[in-house]
């Protein structure tokens, strides 16, 4: 599924340069000339830019999308170096939104990345989505996810939500108005543990899969994942996917939900 | 019938104690079949209401709220304790 453009959104060619630097990711069996161009002229919102979505943002910026926006408060703590790829022994006690960004810059100067050094109020997820053309919601709480559905939902923009606990992880994508929401799954948001174990190869494996989904679809490669959940239990080797079903009395994406905010991208 | 059970999300370090597989009378639905393992569950432990429910690959709702059906042999059932770590 091809997802229309944004009519303000720049349709740049790719330059010789990028033509060089993306060789190994055009061509048969991953993106063509045009999917690579999309992916150029197109913008997605990580938050947050941990365990999960540091390597989703990496991923990002390592592809070739043309703008990111990464948002994550507080500074970098020891604890937070068994998952968070961006930051590093040197930054201990930093703002990570900014070493962050600035680590994203170091690998790709072709790619635009603002931060924001704190999670979006409501207000601003929503108008950050629209900016963006995908939203990743990598973000360790339920309220935070919501939030973010929420945003998607109005703004009209793909969701790619991913979620992971001890050596297990989940994505859902998430086709606002077509497929179920995450309001859909959880009408009442589970109980969140504030110190989740986690390792950082599930959630760098998670965060890398939700990447994937992204550039699939700002670039029209493949079949997304949406209407989904794939589930992937790395403490047994299991994976599974679910269909999943809209909830007829969702708030958010149901009969009922208000109408969404201006959507001038949906075909 | 037998119906595989598949524990997920933050369930899997329960799993170890609990059924994989659960045999059931042929007219057994997906409530007959989580009242069963309810019954499983270690002492003082129950699973939240918000575990995702699905049959063979089709989410049914959460355990508060899901569409029960009936069960046939070989089905098998997930339970999703939902996670949500960043």
């Amino acid at each position: 599924m091809t997802h229309a453009r944004k009519p303000s959104m720049s349709t740049a060619a790719l330059s010789p340069e990028e033509l060089t630097r993306y060789a190994r990711q055009i061509g048969p069996g991953v993106l063509s000339v045009a999917g690579q161009t999309r992916l150029k002229n197109s913008a997605a919102l990580v938050s947050r830019v941990g365990g999960m979505g540091g390597p989703a943002a990496l991923a990002l910026v390592m592809a070739g999308v043309g703008r990111l926006i990464i948002a994550h408060g507080g500074r970098l703590i020891a604890p937070d170096l068994n998952r968070q790829l961006l930051g590093s022994e040197r930054t201990i006690g930093q703002p990570r939104a900014a070493h962050f960004a600035d680590s994203l810059r170091s690998m790709n100067r072709l790619v635009t990345v603002e931060s924001i050094d704190h999670e979006p109020t409501d207000r601003e997820a929503l108008e950050l989505t629209r900016r963006v053309d995908v939203v990743l919601s990598c973000a360790p709480t339920f309220e935070e996810r919501l939030r973010l559905n929420s945003a998607a939902l109005a703004a009209g923009v793909p969701l790619i939500d991913a979620a992971q606990w001890g050596l297990t992880g989940t994505l859902v994508a998430v086709d606002p108005g077509r497929t179920a929401c995450l309001r859909c799954l959880y009408p009442q948001p589970p109980e969140f543990e504030e110190m989740f174990p986690v390792i950082g190869a599930i959630a760098m494996a998670t965060g890398a899969m939700a990447a994937l989904e992204a550039i699939k679809i700002l670039s029209g490669t493949g079949t997304p994942l949406f209407g989904r959940l794939w589930m992937i239990d790395g403490h047994r080797g299991l994976s599974r996917q679910l269909d999943l079903q809209r909830a007829a009395d969702c708030p958010c994406c149901g009969p009922s939900a208000r109408p969404a905010a201006t959507d001038s991208r949906r075909p | 019938m037998n119906v595989r059970i598949v524990w997920a999300g933050r369930n899997y370090d329960l799993a170890a104690s609990l059924p994989d597989e659960l045999t059931l009378p042929e007219s057994a639905s997906v409530d007959d079949a989580l009242k069963m393992l309810s019954g499983c569950l270690p002492h003082n432990r129950r699973l939240p209401g918000t575990c995702l429910i699905a049959v063979s690959g089709t989410h049914l709702g959460c355990l508060q709220s899901h569409r029960n059906q009936p069960l046939k042999d070989g089905d098998e059932l997930l339970v999703l304790w939902p996670v949500a770590g960043g």
